[in-house]
């Protein structure tokens, strides 16, 4: 195996836990970049942010040669995406949902079952993100900072954001390692929204084979240098150059 | 007295209980139902959007906008009606199968509705199926396909599919929605593509006269 110099991660935050829980040894790459999550809500803004971090790790670690993205299509957010000398490794994936059950066919059947289906993951649970019973008060102070004490624009934007989940009907927890306080915090959340709750097992493999260097070309993209991620029509990701 | 760029900033900045006291003003001071979707609203649907892909605003600033839209909206419907303008084209809608997330499609189909077409929403999660019946029963002259999710793109391409393989060739298909692309939209097989709900009604229009 080529030493971790050659290696570097840049991943999603929302990874953070479950990185850090397969990593017991000393780590397999030279650079650990972790971004904020929920970049996907701006799919420009997740490229922009992923294109400078790869040109920053290209460029402060002459050594590198691959760097490893924990990331899937995002909205859209990783196309475009491409390193200068590097290769970049990802996973088929639609997006962290995808990552967390192991493949988009099994995200894919997730959601063909139940369209209605939200789905909760310790890292979206620690980033105050998730529909529940704290996601009103975050947002006010969230929107607080830019509306000062606009009361009436603060009430229009959490009904804005409740109506957006209006349609959803089942909160699905994903279960990668013990975790008891996120999974019963999911419960609370289904029961706040009034939402049917399941405990789904996640399948730890993408990312365990992510970190173990075992790309397998029908799980992962190996995209060449100068080349960049692009997609096709039936969603599977390609490099292209 | 209102004016129509005071209802445009109003939405603008989803002030919705403002654009609730303006519409009543600015249709009893005479002013053309349509003249107040075409140079107000639609308009300010329009800066919604640019502000939006300029990141200088974020999504729930984008639906408050959109909830003080269909407020106007509301509002205006009855009084495009009572004038007595007969909807010169018919739509079908709808967010494509496995898709639960109608914001945008909704905002789109208002945007017909207040331009000249009879739209007939069929709502979420619609299938090929449901489209093709629709379709059947209404003959319409367009039909808009909605995709919020990538794990929804391909019931997208299916549908465009199973449109045109049930023999409607010539019907005219808009796509739209946050990862759909001009250049994902010609490769399924669409007529046309629309990046926001403003551009929706330009983009019907011109796919209809082709």
């Amino acid at each position: 195996m080529k030493p971790a110099g050659h290696h570097a991660l840049l991943a999603c935050d929302v990874f953070k836990e479950e990185i850090n829980h397969f990593v017991t040894a000393s780590p397999p790459w030279c650079a650990a970049v972790f971004l904020e999550m929920g970049l996907h809500d701006r799919p420009d803004q997740l490229r922009q942010t992923v294109q400078q971090r790869i040109a920053s790790l290209e460029a402060d670690h002459p050594q590198l040669q691959t760097i490893l993205l924990a990331y899937g299509r995002c909205g859209n957010g990783l196309l475009g995406v491409r390193a200068e000398r590097c290769r970049v490794i990802l996973p088929q994936a639609h997006d962290c949902i995808s990552i967390l059950l192991g493949g988009r066919a099994q995200h894919d059947a997730v959601l063909k079952k139940n369209p209605g289906t939200y789905f909760y993951s310790p890292g979206w649970i620690r980033g105050k993100r998730v529909p529940g019973p704290d996601r009103e008060q975050h947002l006010r102070e969230l929107y607080s900072e830019r509306y000062g004490d606009d009361e009436e624009m603060l009430d229009e934007l959490v009904d804005a954001d409740r109506e957006a989940f209006a349609h959803h009907n089942r909160a699905v927890y994903l279960s990668i390692f013990n975790k008891p306080a996120a999974e019963n915090y999911c419960r609370d959340c289904a029961s706040h929204q009034g939402w049917e709750f399941q405990c789904l097992k996640a399948d730890p493999s993408f990312l365990l084979q992510l970190i173990n260097r075992d790309w397998n070309s029908d799980r992962f993209l190996i995209v060449p240098p100068d080349h960049s991620i692009e997609a096709d029509s039936d969603g599977t990701l390609v490099a292209r150059p | 007295m209102n004016t129509l760029e005071d209802l445009k900033t109003a939405v603008i900045n989803g002030k919705r209980k403002e654009v609730k006291a303006i519409m009543p003003d600015l249709l009893d001071s005479g002013f053309e139902p349509s003249a107040v979707l075409e140079q107000a609203l639609i308009p300010a649907m329009s800066v919604v959007g640019e502000r939006f892909k300029r990141n200088e605003i974020f999504v729930p600033e984008m639906l408050v906008a959109a909830r003080a839209m269909k407020e106007a909206m509301a509002q205006l419907e009855p009084r495009l009606v009572a004038a007595g303008i007969k909807p010169q084209y018919t739509a079908v809608i709808g967010t494509v199968e496995g898709d639960l997330h109608d914001i945008g499609k909704n905002l789109v189909a208002t945007m017909w509705k207040g331009t000249g077409f009879e739209v007939i929403d069929l709502g979420v999660n619609v299938s090929a199926d449901a489209f093709l019946a629709a379709i059947d029963q209404h003959k319409p002259h367009l039909v808009g396909l909605s995709a919020l999710l990538t794990t929804t793109m391909p019931a997208m391409k299916d549908t465009v599919a199973a449109i045109r393989n049930a023999g409607h060739t010539d019907l005219k298909i808009l796509v739209g929605g946050a990862p759909i692309t001009d250049s994902y939209a010609a490769e399924i097989g669409a007529d046309g593509y629309s990046r926001d709900a403003a551009s929706a009604v330009d983009a019907a229009r011109k796919a209809l006269a082709a």
